[in-house]
């Protein structure tokens, strides 16, 4: 009795840390870090071509091969969001699940990732005057929910959320080919 | 053994309070002279003759920052992006700018920023954002 006491009161004081941690300033987040012209570079190509509308239909196009839900689209900016949703479930995570609920002698069921919703942006735009040179800028993000779990007695509730941006290059260098390849046109990078 | 876990239990309760939300205010939609100088503050006038030019510069600005563009409203002049508070994945920053022609080759764009649900009020944060503006407007002028 004791000690499923204690481990509760553990588990809760950690969780009040977990609620209190250090939050980045938002005047960092208005700046251009190191990691900015990088992250540029890895997002950005080049099309040697007049044709924006084209451009940026073929874009959707090779989103929507990738299994997308296109829910926005601007052609005067030439702005293009899309979507899709699939399960965020990883077998890791359910045997850390299994092996947390065997340590805390069933006092603690971990919630795990659920569902996932992966998203992209996508902006084409002429970069000179005579627009004939084109530049197409997309960016990966998810978002996870977690499912629901248990500490102690206490219930926690499923929804939890986890986002974050994704920065695999292999993942854009995969559109981009895909993308040239539906225009004819190569791709230049920075 | 007891002491410890009464000391334990005190430091929790007092964990609670430091987390705590704090109360909405009374006079949430009143003006007042603060919000007049942050209106000033998040406003600045650029030498740009095409509002379209204007927009493209202020998505491509914000894509650089790392925001994600979410909305874009080509005849209003209105862009909305957001962005995680990066480590951590949890704090939402969000802004929309308004880009309105005033006067002949002049344009007006306003930015307002949120962090949470709490609008930023630091000077600091829109002069940031302006000077990547300008650099990307440069560009895209160029």
């Amino acid at each position: 009795m004791r000690r499923t006491l204690v481990a509760g009161i553990c588990l809760f004081l950690s969780s009040q840390l977990a609620g209190c941690v250090t939050h980045t300033q938002p005047a960092e987040l208005f700046q251009l870090t190191a990691e900015s012209p990088r992250n540029k570079a890895m997002e950005t190509r080049f099309f040697e071509t007049k044709d924006e509308v084209e451009l940026l239909s073929a874009s959707a196009a090779v989103l929507q091969d990738l299994g997308f839900q296109v829910e926005e689209s601007v052609q005067d900016v030439g702005f293009l969001r899309a979507t899709k949703e699939r399960s965020a479930r990883e077998y890791g995570q359910d045997i850390g699940r299994f092996f947390t609920f065997i340590l805390s002698l069933g006092g603690f069921i971990m919630p795990v990732d659920l569902h996932q919703k992966i998203a992209a942006t996508l902006i084409a735009r002429p970069i000179n005057p005579e627009a004939t040179r084109q530049e197409v800028r997309i960016i990966f993000y998810r978002v996870v929910w977690k499912g629901d779990g248990q500490a102690d007695r206490q219930y926690i509730p499923p929804g939890q959320q986890k986002m974050e941006m994704l920065r695999d290059p292999v993942m854009y260098q995969q559109f981009f080919a895909k993308l040239s390849k539906a225009v004819f046109l190569e791709a230049f990078a920075l | 053994m007891h002491a410890i876990l009464c000391i334990i239990v005190i430091v929790g309760a007092l964990g609670i309070q430091g987390c705590a939300a704090p109360e909405p205010s009374q006079d949430l939609l009143a003006l007042t002279e603060a919000q007049m100088k942050i209106r000033s503050v998040q406003t600045r006038t650029f030498d740009v003759k095409d509002r379209q030019l204007a927009m493209r510069g202020v998505i491509a600005a914000l894509q650089d920052l790392g925001f994600i563009i979410e909305r874009a409203n080509e005849p209003l002049g209105l862009v909305t992006a957001a962005r995680f508070a990066e480590p951590n994945f949890y704090d939402v920053v969000g802004v929309t700018v308004t880009v309105r022609q005033e006067g002949a080759g002049r344009m007006m764009i306003r930015a307002n920023a949120i962090y949470n649900n709490k609008p930023i009020e630091d000077p600091k944060v829109y002069q940031n954002f302006f000077t990547t503006l300008e650099r990307s407007l440069f560009i895209t002028k160029g």
